[in-house]
């Protein structure tokens, strides 16, 4: 009967030249039941190789094993500095001091490497630098156009709490919160429990901002289609994020590649379009506001609201005998209860603002609030309460076909499910994900902070694990490196470190004379995708900026709070708006993900206009200076000893002599020019080296 | 800005993207190397036809421009003034226009072909013959964020590359010291950057919008414009990077960088004079209406248009935001009788301007110039003078490069409703404006996240009929 429905449906937008549906009850083909993402995780042992002594961790067998298979070999272990740089940017962003150079350089135990980790693993600014990849894959972004520190008026579109999910995701990752927990809460944090009855589990709430700050149009005439397009926003990002799955694709057909029927998209429609995110579809040609949850529970609320009632109708009381002037309005408007010819009695009077003073001072303060979530439909819209929706032939609200009931994909998830009967089902939904069980969720994840330490995947379409998705170089490394982070707790920090202490992260990128031994691994591997060096990378546009601020000794270290949209502030790069509406700044220019896209891997480019930032921007010219004036205090006489400090400070390694004596040479035209600003002069180019900006 | 921005990591994705290898392997015409050296331009080069059109200039009306009141005329609107529409509209949740609306002004015909032009367009209707008039035109959506995309991205809620972005990375800039795709916007359309977005292609495809035209592109002057100073150190600045590269011998992506500053230097000696409109005489000032405050604005953004394609720019878009109109200067649901003449006054005479001076450069022949809003407006009446949303059926107009002048392409219905001749989609005026460029829409594709995108998605038909 629905099969026949579906089919007259086809039949007649066909004729009406409307894109029309595949056949409706896909059958997953063979290559999709074979596909490796979808196969459940297995669990390899580490391969036997010939050299075992170049392979001391597990990790390093499965990596060893296809080297072997391609005839490569491993490149020597990099040099400590080289290694201490890699692995503070790697961990915090950032470059190292002098002083964490010395005593790491000095450290001679064996276990020097593994401790460096774990003190960078446990600073605050691990979730900063970590926290901003997640970011970058959830289209997040601070706000949609270019604000200073303003207040919120109503109305206003402005996301102006999305923040405080920013916040809320750098602390978990510092907090090293289990991964299924972080999945969970940003999924269906709203209906997570806080412990005691009535109160309120602000994280939950904050976390599942996620969903209300995607990317559609806040727009004027066509409300339904808003509402629409946030489901399939939400369901975009849900897809990319968690299951490297574009199910946003089976909106208008069936995927054409993946397992997804567009019934199993509307069965996941029904669970968003039963989540709240507008205040109300909004007047139509005026904006849609999304809605906001306060962070505190229902009784204050309530009681913050009887306070302000109370006071307002104290306010009129008391209007006419304190406000002379104000009599003929009040008793014009015809409602006003104590007529301006009759004053209230003195002792009347004084009690009422008794009453007024204590409850100012009594008043709650205005509760914090959250971009957060809830059960429940948009009210007023075309599908006002929690339920079941139609398909949407062609992604149309206005060409709707059988409902479907709230239900998990089928092809993953079976068909014997029962269907979501009460709430949205986003618990249902988030714990799927999260399950132990689910093939892609693991990888997904392992395969990103892969990614973060190696500048590529083992697979390199990170959002992508569909069919149109790359297959992974060393797919048993996958499958082997998610068991462990499952066995230990889906824990970030520990799958890090263990990926970091292997000898394949430690080995050299291949500068120096060990490019010249090795270069055989670039004719035969030019990609790297079998690892036989490490692969060396430019600096992200934050850790450039950060790094920028780090030499000159100025970054502010302060964790969290509202974006700045101020470039100047020392604060960290994370803390530089980013908005949607706009994109002449600077983290677009070295390449930052666009807040409008799931971004799971950032371009790289070289263009002139980076060049003229770094050659022009007073930014950089600034901070030049500021770097000079700290090593004049340093070492206030030997220009010699000033410029290796600048070495040890810019790049955690002394001059060569010419490259000394190409400083000398500056600073002496320099100086000739005005010696005030010689040394920041010369820092300059210091910044705008390669060097500055590229990690071995 | 767009200098060739590939790096030996992105040739290698994509020329294992099936399809698009085609497009990239006439594109680049050079090793991946030499495009790594990402300071050098693209070639120019034609991909897959002869192009018609070197350059293209989209002259955007934010806000949807009045079809019936300005190239589309309607005696049955007129005619039936106040009475209600006698057809049915389409079924959308809050249409609010009710009965029918003539227009208050009165059309001419013009030139040899005789086309009607509303008299709000004096100067305009003078170029009547060179002007390919679409008046079929349809958008997918009602509102403006979502057509405003769909006109620029092709698709209408989310972010994806911009026309313009897609014509640089598919041809390149011809100056390697200006960006190749220029939006200028004296205040940001409504949606702002997603309009001219690189979206997942690599951010030097991006629009470069300039909002002051004193101070066009960022960073562009030395500190104190001491450029000797400058070479000093950037001659420091190389020694140091040669060194570091002699080690490192592999890497491309460090040749590439010091190359882009070689560029950046360049840049400051020669941009400045691409956006010198004082240069300018005084009659092609007057010609572009610099001399009234009425239609200076849009009038420089016009000259530096053209200033700009006459130094090999690529891809130019200009957004009428410059008026106290604001963001979306055309979108006049009240108001009509006194708003609609106020921009026509604004633009009219500096469009004009535009495509006589294009003509008697030799340039119209390989400029592709566009004409259009998101969408137009009903034929129906808004609250007392006003018109509301109409992606159903508006009109575009475009000239120059290879476009055919004088001539009027699709029909409106009797009352201005609905596109019923010769329909063209946005998906379709995006497939024609590549195939002037030589592009063929469904060619130029990019592999992103695994899936290979293209400008018209699956959609798009080149309209042959407009094309001489």
């Amino acid at each position: 009967m629905r099969r026949q429905a579906i089919i007259l449906a086809v039949f007649v937008l066909g004729a009406l030249g409307v894109c029309p549906l595949t056949a409706s009850e896909q059958v997953a083909n063979e290559a999709q039941h074979g596909w490796w993402a979808f196969q459940p995780l297995s669990d390899p042992s580490p391969p036997n190789v010939a050299n075992d002594g170049r392979a001391p961790t597990e990790i390093d067998r499965f990596v060893l094993a296809k080297l072997e298979l391609h005839g490569l070999s491993p490149a020597p272990p990099a040099d400590r500095r080289v290694w201490l740089r890699r692995a503070k940017f790697a961990l915090v962003g950032l470059p190292p001091t002098p002083g964490e150079m010395d005593a790491f350089l000095r450290d001679d135990q064996p276990d020097a490497y593994e401790r460096v980790i774990d003190l960078w693993l446990s600073s605050p600014h691990f979730g900063e630098h970590w926290g901003r990849h997640w970011l970058d894959v959830v289209r997040y972004t601070d706000y949609l156009s270019p604000r200073a520190d303003e207040a919120p008026e109503e109305g206003d579109v402005e996301l102006f709490e999305a923040f405080r999910y920013r916040d809320w995701v750098v602390s978990a990752f510092n907090r090293d919160m289990p991964f299924n927990d972080f999945i969970i809460h940003q999924i269906a944090g709203d209906q997570l429990s806080a412990g005691g009855e009535g109160d309120v589990y602000a994280e939950g709430l904050i976390a599942t901002t996620l969903l209300s700050i995607g990317v559609w149009d806040n727009g004027d005439a066509d409300k339904e289609k808003i509402v629409s397009d946030i489901v399939d926003d939400q369901i975009n990002v849900v897809g990319q994020a968690f299951l490297g799955l574009t199910l946003a694709c089976a909106r208008c057909h069936d995927h054409k590649f993946d397992p997804i029927s567009i019934e199993d998209y509307y069965g996941l429609a029904g669970i968003f379009y039963s989540t709240r995110v507008l205040k109300s579809l909004g007047p139509v040609g005026l904006h849609t506001v999304a809605m906001r949850v306060p962070l505190v529970p229902q009784e204050y609320v309530q009681k913050r609201e009887s306070q302000l009632a109370r006071l307002a109708e104290l306010e009129k009381l008391l209007k006419p005998s304190t406000e002379e002037a104000t009599k003929t309005e009040s008793t014009s408007n015809g409602k006003s209860e104590v007529s301006s010819s009759t004053p209230l009695p003195e002792q009347q009077r004084k009690q009422l603002e008794q009453e007024r003073e204590q409850l100012q001072n009594d008043l709650l303060p205005a509760p914090s609030t959250a971009l957060a979530v809830q059960d429940g439909a948009t009210p007023g819209g075309l599908f006002p309460e929690i339920g079941d929706v139609p398909v949407h032939f062609a992604g149309r609200y206005d060409q709707l076909g059988p409902k479907i009931p709230r239900r998990l994909p089928t092809f993953f998830c079976g068909t014997d499910r029962a269907p979501i009967a009460n709430g949205s089902g986003r618990m249902e939904l988030a714990q799927w994900i999260a399950s132990q069980g689910n093939p892609l969720t693991p990888r997904v994840i392992v395969n990103r902070v892969w990614q973060q330490l190696f500048s590529q995947g083992l697979v390199r379409t990170p959002n992508n694990f569909g069919l149109l998705g790359e297959k992974p170089s060393h797919p048993e490394l996958l499958d082997w490196l998610a068991r462990r982070f499952i066995e230990r707790g889906w824990s970030l920090k520990q799958l890090i470190r263990i990926i970091m202490l292997s000898s394949a992260y430690q080995q050299a990128s291949l500068a120096g004379a060990a490019a010249d031994d090795h270069h055989d691994s670039y004719r035969l591997d030019p990609e790297n995708r079998w690892l036989a060096r490490f692969p060396s990378r430019r600096l992200h546009a934050e850790e450039l900026r950060d790094s920028v601020l780090s030499v000159a000794g100025r970054l502010d270290s302060q964790l969290g709070g509202k974006a700045t949209i101020n470039l100047h502030q020392p604060r960290r790069s994370l803390y530089i708006q980013t908005v949607r509406s706009d994109r002449r700044n600077f983290s677009t220019l070295f390449d930052a993900a666009d807040p409008g896209q799931c971004v799971g891997q950032r371009n790289v480019t070289t263009i002139a206009p980076q060049a003229l930032f770094m050659l022009n921007d007073a930014f950089v010219i600034e901070n030049a200076q500021h770097t000079a004036a700290k090593l004049a205090a340093e070492i206030p006489t030997d220009d010699s000893a000033r410029i290796a400090r600048a070495y040890v400070i810019l790049f955690g390694r002394q001059p060569t002599q010419s490259e000394a004596s190409i400083g000398r040479e500056l600073l002496a035209a320099a100086a000739q020019r005005d010696p005030s600003t010689a040394w920041g002069e010369y820092i300059h180019v210091l910044l705008c080296s390669n060097e500055f900006c590229q990690l071995d | 800005m767009s200098f060739a921005p590939l790096n030996r990591r992105e040739m290698l994705q994509h020329a294992g993207c099936g399809v698009g290898m085609l497009a990239l392997a006439q594109l680049c015409g050079v090793t991946p190397s030499v495009r790594a050296g990402a300071a050098q331009p693209l070639s120019p080069t034609s991909l897959h036809f002869p192009p018609r059109a070197r350059s293209c200039i989209f002259l955007y009306m934010p806000g949807g421009p009045s079809q019936i009141d300005l190239f589309d005329p309607k005696p049955q609107v007129t005619k039936r003034h106040g009475q209600p529409l006698p057809i049915e509209k389409p079924k959308l949740m809050h249409s609010k226009t009710v009965d029918l609306f003539g227009s208050p002004w009165k059309f001419d015909r013009h030139g040899q072909s005789g086309i009607e032009v509303s008299r709000l367009l004096p100067h305009i209707a003078r170029h009547v013959d060179d002007l390919c008039v679409v008046r079929s035109m349809v958008a997918d959506n009602i509102n403006h964020t979502g057509a405003a995309l769909q006109m620029n991205t092709g698709e209408q809620a989310f972010s994806r590359p911009s026309l313009g972005s897609w014509v640089t990375y598919g041809l390149g800039s011809e100056n390697d010291s200006l960006p190749g795709y220029v939006v200028i916007a004296p205040n940001p359309p409504f949606q702002g950057a997603p309009l001219w977005s690189s979206s997942f292609l690599p951010a030097a495809y991006q629009g470069t919008w300039i909002q002051d035209l004193n101070q066009p592109v960022s960073n562009l002057r030395a500190p104190n414009g001491d450029l000797d100073w400058q070479r000093q150190k950037l001659d420091a600045l190389n020694q140091l990077n040669r060194e570091h590269l002699a080690k490192r011998p592999f890497n491309d992506e460090l040749e590439a960088r010091i190359a882009s500053f070689e560029l950046a230097f360049r840049m400051q000696m020669q941009a400045p004079e691409a956006f010198d409109l004082a240069a300018e005489s005084t009659a092609n000032q007057t010609l572009y209406g610099l001399d009234d405050p009425a239609t200076e604005v849009f009038g420089r953004q016009c000259l530096l248009a053209r200033r700009l394609v006459e130094r090999g720019v690529r891809f130019v878009q200009l957004y009428d935001t410059g008026s106290a109109g604001g963001p979306n200067s055309w979108d006049h649901h009240g108001g009509i009788p006194t708003g609609l003449p106020d921009r026509c006054r604004g633009v009219d005479q500096p469009i004009a301007g535009l495509l006589a001076d294009l003509k008697q450069r030799g340039l119209l022949e390989e400029t592709l110039v566009v004409w259009g809003g998101e969408f137009g407006r009903t034929p129906t009446r808004e609250g007392t003078d006003g018109r509301g949303h109409h992606p159903f059926g508006f009109t575009m107009f475009l000239a120059g490069g290879g476009v055919r002048g004088g001539h009027i392409h699709g029909a409106t219905d009797d009352f201005g409703w609905w596109a019923v001749e010769d329909k063209v989609h946005v998906h379709d005026l995006h497939a024609t404006i590549l195939y002037l460029m030589g592009i063929d829409h469904k060619q130029l594709i990019y592999r992103f996240g695994g899936r290979d995108y293209r400008l018209t998605d699956v959609h798009g038909n080149v309209v042959h009929e407009i094309i001489v």
